[in-house]
């Protein structure tokens, strides 16, 4: 009988092969070991989800900040700059990683955030490790309520001003309303601020499904919904979840039969579910095809399609605009101090003169008006869904009033 | 109440078939192999995008092939990794068979992108049914019909056919089956093929339902090993009648408790097993024990 081999033991071949695999890659990491050495790179830390349905979105989060670094050819004050990409597992990996960028790659800021279950452990991480966080994706209420803090700024349009600026525009459908929102913060959210809103207008809510996460059929629940019949679905899921949700009502026969509104739908959500089955009125903060976006937004948009030949998503329009004010402050401030890129961004100003957008000194939320886009009645390109129904608020000078003072949403700075 | 409850069911034993599919190929490995196959779910999602690119390129009818060449990977993947793991710690199998599920993910993710893909069932399959109270869709229907003759098939094949015979032969002791004179090495190729190929024919199924997504696995592989565990380890009827029960019993959680619509297979796992430790028509396998 022969003893079995151990597994930890190599024979001498595959040593011999693996030795000369590593001497043939070691000279390939030399060109950039003498860089570093020549030239320490301002590193800035990403922190979006790199698996998961989120990915979905995050890829072009992700596309938008490193085209934001390449438009500057890579160098933030005359300096080389670098992103480093870590992932946002969970709350508490998210928590971890953004550690690890503090503390092990030195980076001087971080962008990213992109689920909001996760960017609220994340900016209370930013607080600790006192590291400037620009939040580019999340949208729950309470980052910039009562969960503000003076390192984190939020670009997303809170849930609770997207639901009090939709609301004129969903009102005309009834006030028979279904819910169906995901269970967890962003869906927990819209829920909340839509049901204050119905009750003021003395609707009524004839269903109200709390959905987990990932949920990959939504027939039994697209069942509750037909039976009810609402005059209005009011949904809160996220990401493939609405994709799924979308894709289902259709095939089973219910696309134009209830109207579907939601806030802060993403373009990859959409563009995944067809032509044929895609549906409903939205909010979003961006479209590559709105005639009225402002000319270095339109270069942005012929540049991403160019790079990835593909239109970019507003999630690409997110990951650009929050790296571009970023990177701008660092230059306005001519400093890679906390403090001083805070002050930088504080003072930062984008968008055109009819249409500004800006950080809120006071909570450190981005100002910025949203649009309301519902999908074509019949689509012809298979990129381009949407016509952008208005603009909310309609005047600009509405816009602190409809996002509230940051005292009336509970944010005392930190 | 009673038409809601039975629109319910019907939805349920739909979902319950793709799970079974899915359980069923996951099983047949574990019994043959003793390979805890964690990538099998993204052999599902392998599925979902053969059939996703078929179909662009060369129309409905290609779809078909969608799970061959599932198989086909299935085969070489068993081939060039997973044979060098029948003698090792089930512990490693699990390992290798989680970094296989990555490995695939992050391909679908490098060729198709992170993005889901649109992918909506034909125009010919389009269209409800309303019988009564009961509504279904053709499409699920469709479904429900393939899934029950893929299962009549599957089992016949398993129980009448030579090849079959020696499946179910090796499953019990495959070293009296090497005596014999058959080689081996090449059934547990085929089998594992064989498993690929059932997750792939799910995923074809699911691509029109689901978003066709890289991570779609995930949907996938946790109700799997649900329906595998419920059922018995091993066990063809205990798959089949484990997977329609978790199907039935989500479906009638979304009736009556929605939030609960995910958890609530794991509850059901639990008592299960408090009830049956093997499952529900599990048994002793020496093998295993």
């Amino acid at each position: 009988m022969t003893e079995p081999k151990s597994s930890l033991v190599l024979p001498r071949r595959r040593a011999l092969l693996a030795a000369a695999s590593l001497a043939t890659a070691a000279p390939l990491a030399r060109p950039f070991i003498g860089n570093a050495a020549a030239a320490e790179p301002i590193k800035i830390g990403l922190l979006l989800a790199k698996t998961g349905d989120i990915a979905a979105q995050t890829e072009y989060l992700a596309n938008g900040t490193y085209l934001a670094l390449e438009e500057r050819g890579n160098k933030i004050m005359g300096q080389p700059a670098e992103l480093v990409w870590l992932d946002e597992p969970s709350p508490q990996g998210s928590q971890q990683n953004m550690q690890r960028l503090v503390q092990e790659n030195k980076v001087v800021a971080i962008l990213g955030g992109s689920l909001s279950s996760n960017a609220l452990a994340e900016q209370a991480t930013a607080a600790q490790l006192k590291v400037p966080f620009v939040c580019n994706n999340a949208a729950a209420t309470a980052m910039s309520g009562a969960n503000c803090n003076h390192y984190t700024f939020r670009l997303n349009t809170p849930v609770a001003v997207q639901a009090a600026m939709f609301a004129p525009y969903i009102m005309g459908y009834g006030k028979k309303w279904y819910f169906i929102t995901a269970n967890y913060a962003f869906g927990q959210d819209i829920a909340k601020s839509f049901k204050d809103i119905l009750a003021k207008a003395g609707g009524t809510i004839v269903g109200d499904d709390s959905v987990p996460l990932n949920t990959p059929d939504y027939s039994s629940f697209i069942l509750k919904i037909r039976q009810a019949k609402p005059d209005m679905i009011l949904g809160g899921v996220p990401a493939g979840d609405l994709s799924t949700f979308l894709k289902q009502w259709n095939e089973m026969g219910m696309k134009g039969t209830i109207p579907i509104c939601e806030i802060a739908i993403g373009d990859t959500d959409i563009w995944a579910v067809g032509q044929e089955a895609a549906a409903g009125l939205y909010t979003s903060l961006w479209w590559y095809n709105n005639p009225n976006n402002p000319p270095d937004e339109k270069a942005m948009a012929a540049e991403y399609q160019k790079k990835y030949g593909k239109p970019a998503a507003d999630k690409a329009w997110m990951g650009w605009i929050a790296a571009k004010s970023l990177f701008e402050s660092i230059e306005l401030a001519k400093s890679t101090e906390p403090e001083a890129i805070i002050k930088g961004l504080e003072s930062w100003k984008g968008g055109s003169a009819a249409n500004p957008y800006y950080w809120r000194k006071g909570d450190h939320q981005m100002l910025l008006r949203n649009l309301v886009v519902q999908v074509k009645p019949k689509i012809t390109d298979k990129w381009d869904y949407f016509d952008v129904k208005g603009v909310v608020p309609e005047n600009v000078a509405d816009l602190e009033t409809v996002f509230g003072s940051p005292e009336a949403n509970g944010c005392h700075m930190t | 109440m009673l038409d809601v409850i039975l629109s319910q069911v019907a939805t349920g034993l739909v979902l319950g078939g793709l799970y079974v599919l899915i359980a069923i190929g996951l099983s047949i490995i574990f019994g043959l192999l003793g390979i805890v196959n964690f990538a099998h779910g993204s052999f599902f999602a392998l599925g979902a995008y053969f059939a996703l690119t078929l179909y662009q390129y060369f129309g409905w009818p290609a779809v078909l092939l969608a799970p061959l060449l599932v198989g086909v990977v299935g085969m070489a993947v068993e081939r060039t990794l997973i044979h060098r793991l029948y003698d090792k710690e089930p512990l490693i199998s699990l390992i290798v068979t989680f970094a296989l599920a990555l490995m695939i993910e992050a391909l679908l993710r490098l060729i198709y992108g992170g993005i889901g893909q649109p992918f909506n069932q034909p125009p010919f399959l389009s269209g409800i049914y309303l019988w009564g109270p009961l509504l279904i869709t053709k499409y699920r229907l469709t479904v429900f019909l393939v899934t029950m003759a893929l299962l009549v098939g599957l089992w016949a094949f398993l129980q009448f056919t030579p090849f079959g015979r020696i499946l179910r032969a090796a499953s019990r002791d495959p070293e009296m089956v090497g005596l014999l004179g058959i080689r081996l090495p090449r059934v547990l190729t085929a089998v594992f093929g064989l498993g690929c190929a059932l997750a792939g024919i799910a995923g074809v199924l699911a691509a029109p339902l689901w978003t066709v997504i890289p991570s779609m696995s995930e949907n996938a592989i946790m109700p799997a090993f649900v329906v595998v565990v419920i059922g018995g380890l091993g066990s063809f009827a205990g798959a089949v009648i484990a997977g329609l029960l978790v199907g039935v019993v989500t479906a009638l959680t979304i009736q009556f408790q929605p939030d609960a619509a995910n958890a609530v297979m794991y509850v059901f796992m639990a008592v299960i097993l408090l009830l049956r430790p093997r499952g529900l028509l599990g048994e002793r396998w020496e093998r295993f024990e």
